[in-house]
């Protein structure tokens, strides 16, 4: 008995005392406190509010929503939640009101890069680009040859025009620039 | 995002020192360094069990997804129960497993703890030697279990013959705590005791 009387006045005390720097901020505290949100325990931003009454901040409630996809319950009460299940808050003092819901930027789906080519098909990688390089190779000395002989070659001029040779080299060269692109067309698509 | 589990264990930590249950001394938290990743907890042990007059110390982990991930937690404090394993102090509990919420705190999880410790689940133990015991040997189970309290968590003191047989393997050369814990295993039995304790 005596213990109880003397405790509870101590306990009163401590109560008053930690309410001692202003009475009117203790209360604003205290009113701010019934808007914490019930995940981060800070004022509630971007606030919703659960079927069962239960106030987040929806950036919280996604992120607990996203930790366990398959069981989605509320953090309190643990009834059935979701991102349609909850209503989004306006006050008075946001100017332009938005559903934080749209707000807060998905997150990008998982994506699965192919793992990096090194070592799991050396081969296959390599003879590709080994085909190119003797291609490669193998054009352009040639190139250069039919070049410089042509440089070094005393060759006839060109036929007259109109005539009949220039009719036929014309067709001819024609014909080769078409094969050539053709060529060039096969290497692509091989 | 490992703002939100550091500025959560600042709040919550205000919560606890603040909340009656401090008051009674029932619970209580301490802040291990300034990381507030690593605190200790204690826990007192309920009234009407064999845990009556103890005090628990908890390890109490923060990882870094909480309040999304339940905090991970252990017993210090050496204690004989179903549901916590007298080894290592792992702890089996729903809600610091799959029935974790975010709007649980520091405060829930030592009362709830607490809970436990009051009303074990063998059907679902951390410590199958303890939980047999509990549902076979009602009776040493409650004797060991407050035998444990007194030993490692000044509880009341009790039993002279426990202590008495424990002195008897010491005599024979065997380490304190590896005495106890094999009795209790053997229900008390000496000579069961000694034979687990040579193989």
């Amino acid at each position: 008995m005596s213990t109880d009387n003397s405790s509870k006045p101590a306990e009163a005390s401590a109560g008053a005392a930690s309410s001692n720097p202003g009475p009117s901020e203790n209360g604003e505290d205290e009113k701010a406190a019934v808007y914490e949100c019930n995940i981060c325990l800070d004022t509630a931003h971007d606030a919703v509010v659960s079927m069962c009454g239960h106030l987040f901040c929806w950036p919280c409630l996604h992120q607990w929503l996203e930790t366990r996809p398959q069981r989605q319950l509320c953090p309190v009460c643990k009834a059935g939640i979701g991102k349609d299940k909850v209503i989004p808050i306006y006050g008075r003092g946001n100017p332009n009101p938005q559903d934080p819901r749209e707000k807060l930027p998905p997150r990008p789906s998982g994506q699965r890069p192919e793992p990096e080519n090194t070592g799991g098909f050396p081969a296959f990688g390599f003879g590709d680009g080994g085909f190119q390089f003797s291609f490669g190779i193998g054009a352009f000395p040639f190139g250069i040859f039919t070049s410089s002989f042509n440089m070094s070659d005393n060759r006839p001029g060109p036929p007259q025009a109109g005539s009949p040779q220039h009719t036929e080299e014309q067709f001819l060269s024609r014909i080769f620039l078409w094969v050539a692109i053709l060529f060039l067309f096969w290497l692509l698509i091989a | 995002m490992t703002n939100i589990a550091e500025a959560r264990i600042r709040r919550e930590f205000k919560e606890v020192v603040k909340s009656d249950e401090v008051a009674a001394c029932n619970i209580k938290v301490e802040l291990v360094n300034d990381t507030f990743n690593e605190l200790r907890g204690e826990i007192a042990g309920p009234p009407d069990t064999p845990y009556a007059g103890g005090q628990f110390h908890l390890e109490i982990k923060i990882p870094e997804t909480y309040p999304f991930n339940p905090p991970i937690v252990k017993f210090l404090t050496k204690i004989w129960h179903p549901n916590i394993s007298s080894v290592t102090g792992a702890i089996c509990l729903d809600i610091l497993k799959d029935q974790w919420a975010a709007a649980m705190t520091l405060r829930t999880v030592l009362l709830s703890l607490q809970a436990l410790l009051a009303a074990a689940e063998p059907d679902d133990p951390q410590d199958a030697v303890v939980a047999q015991q509990y549902k076979e040997n009602h009776s040493i189970f409650e004797k060991t279990a407050r035998h444990w309290t007194a030993v490692y968590a000044g509880g009341p003191k009790s039993y002279p013959d426990l202590d008495s047989k424990i002195l008897s393997l010491k005599t024979m050369g065997f380490e304190e705590h590896q005495a106890r814990a094999a009795l209790s295993s053997k229900g008390w039995d000496l000579e069961r005791a000694t034979e687990y304790l040579i193989n």
